[in-house]
């Protein structure tokens, strides 16, 4: 609702989006949150656990259309109903025993929703996994890998930040750090797998 | 040998296309032949992408955060009330107060237990005044539906009248009536025979502690059940009083065989605390669902009623006054004089410590009604109960 901003069409959000418009992105968040926020306080939520699950239900959304995967076969607020419905039932049913029956003022249809929400679920135990190995890693390690694969630094830049006599040694470095993360990682993961 | 940091620096130059055409062809070729070399590749790959992809949930999550972070602010300017210049129209705020807030939060999630709470409770308040007026209904009738026995409590709404007279004649003339228990339960009972047999009906001291016979003039005398015949509603009492010296001589007889149809017949009862005269005739030889033993007669009666004498027009005793049928106009029912008698001979063949001298003649034959009453009149009194 920001003032001048173009107003999309579905198919032109999702196109957007996949290529990184965060304008498109923003936009989207603003169209829909109301009646996520709506839905939440309707079932027995607050205004902040209605936007965490909100979040969450983007997320979804956004890495599929990232991912160039999301086959929409609805429209996207539908979509984002569905999924968001199903996150706050889980929260729900983690939370209380009456968590089972909720009212519903639009009708439940068939998008997809649920299995791209298996898949986000899988995802996320490997990021809850990955974060917990890099936890484990250990300095200066962690802050390298940080530095190049998650906040998108080159290796000069980080070899000028960590010290390093040059980008060889740095480079030399981060494939041992790897090499420790990848056996704390994949014990993590496989330990999980194995519940 | 090649360390495994070796490998991953293989690897990433392979990503990145950093290989020239032969070591390429060669590593794909090791790639196809070494098993454990293609297992260490698809891990090398798993972990950057996955560390790539939780880079990317990072980044995304931050900027989510931002968006919510700036349509808070807005909101908080917009409720300020400061920039209201946007071209559209917002919605209207409704403003809740933190009190309400806290309220509605609790109200939503506690409503399903609070409504489960609810509907168990007010189950639970009917079942329960439905089983009390259930249990009641059985404790009124146990025997037989739309049959009523006539004996009458005493009410409560008497009992403080009682004790209002007695506070106002305190008041005019300081004299203090000794305080009487008025009992639980009262019915009528007549002289049996002269020397302090009386009758009653057996259910007017059902379950009695003890039994007091108070007559028209006040007077009152202790009495113990003598015989009693469940089957027929009898009961034979005896004073057991010292300073008892007789009733004098009983003005009617018993009669031993059966009334007639369509005789007249007349009673006098305590349903008050006065006494009562009821007049009608006698309209069946049979009692309620035809048991034999009884009369149905027309005289309209009520509770204390019970054990009240039956008499013809000359005089004779042919009944017992026990109970009336609730869904009939004016059916009473009386036991029949005929197995009073049955029951007197056989105590007397039985040989009791005291003999049951019956009067023999009839003093009301051919008087007026008003006479007639004014002698029976001494005869009938209130059997109380106590229990």
């Amino acid at each position: 609702m920001g003032k001048g901003s173009p107003s999309y069409t579905d198919e032109e959000f999702v196109a957007a989006i996949r290529h990184g418009d965060d304008r498109a992105l923003a936009q989207l968040y603003r169209l829909h949150l109301p009646m996520v926020l709506h839905y939440v306080l309707q079932n027995s939520g607050t205004e902040d656990e209605a936007k965490d699950v909100y979040q969450e239900g983007v997320m979804v959304f956004y890495e599929k259309v990232r991912e160039g995967s999301l086959e929409l076969s609805c429209q996207i607020k539908t979509y984002l109903y569905a999924v968001c419905r199903r996150l706050w039932l889980k929260r729900l049913a983690e939370k209380t025993r009456f968590g089972g029956r909720l009212d519903d003022h639009e009708p439940y249809l068939e998008t997809g929703a649920e299995a791209d929400l298996a898949l986000a679920e899988e995802r996320d135990k490997r990021f809850a996994t990955m974060s917990e190995a890099l936890e484990l890693v250990g300095e200066p390690c962690r802050s390298l890998l940080e530095g190049f694969y998650l906040l998108d630094k080159s290796m000069q830049q980080l070899t000028a930040e960590f010290g390093y006599t040059n980008a060889d040694n740095a480079k030399n470095q981060k494939y041992k750090c790897l090499v420790r993360l990848k056996k704390l990682f994949f014990a993590h993961y496989k330990e999980e797998e194995s519940f | 040998m090649k360390t495994e940091a070796d490998y991953y620096a293989l690897f990433e130059a392979y990503r990145t296309g950093g290989l020239t055409a032969p070591e390429r062809a060669d590593l794909e070729r090791r790639l196809a032949a070494d098993p454990n070399f293609a297992q260490n590749f698809a891990d090398f790959t798993q972990l950057t992408s996955t560390l790539h992809g939780y880079g990317e949930r990072l980044a995304t999550r931050r900027k989510l955060h931002a968006i919510q972070a700036d349509m808070d602010a807005e909101q908080a300017v917009r409720l300020d009330g400061e920039t209201l210049e946007t071209g559209h129209p917002t919605m209207p705020q409704l403003y809740i107060s933190p009190v309400e807030r806290k309220l509605r939060e609790f109200w939503g999630a506690h409503r399903a237990t609070a409504m489960v709470a609810a509907s168990v409770a007010v189950m639970a308040v009917f079942a329960t005044l439905l089983g009390l007026e259930w249990w009641r209904a059985a404790q009124q009738q146990p025997s037989l539906y739309g049959y009523t026995v006539l004996r009458r409590e005493v009410e409560r709404i008497k009992r403080t009248q009682k004790a209002m007279n007695r506070a106002i004649n305190q008041i005019d003339g300081g004299k203090t009536e000794i305080e009487t228990n008025p009992g639980k339960f009262s019915g009528t009972g007549f002289a049996l025979t002269a020397d302090g047999y009386l009758v009653t009906s057996y259910h007017v001291i059902q379950g009695a502690d003890s039994l007091l016979i108070e007559s028209r003039d006040r007077q009152r005398y202790r009495a113990e059940p003598v015989f009693t015949d469940v089957a027929h509603d009898l009961a034979i009492l005896r004073i057991k009083d010292q300073k008892f010296n007789g009733f004098g001589r009983l003005p009617y007889s018993f009669k031993r065989g059966t009334a007639d149809l369509g005789e007249k017949v007349f009673t006098l009862g305590y349903p008050r605390e006065d006494v009562v005269f009821g007049e009608g005739s006698l309209s069946a030889r049979s009692g309620f669902e035809g048991d034999t033993a009884f009369y149905q007669i027309s005289i309209p009666v009520n509770p204390g009623n019970s054990g009240g004498p039956l008499l013809d027009d000359r005089g004779n005793l042919i009944g017992i006054i026990s109970g009336r049928q609730m869904d009939m106009q004016s059916a009473a029912f009386a036991t029949k004089s005929s197995y009073l008698m049955r029951l007197v001979d056989s105590l007397s063949a039985a040989g009791t410590a005291q003999p049951y001298n019956m009067p023999r003649t009839n003093q009301m034959s051919g008087t007026t009604r008003r006479q007639q009453i004014r002698k029976l009149q001494d005869y009938v009194f209130v059997v109380k109960v106590y229990e």
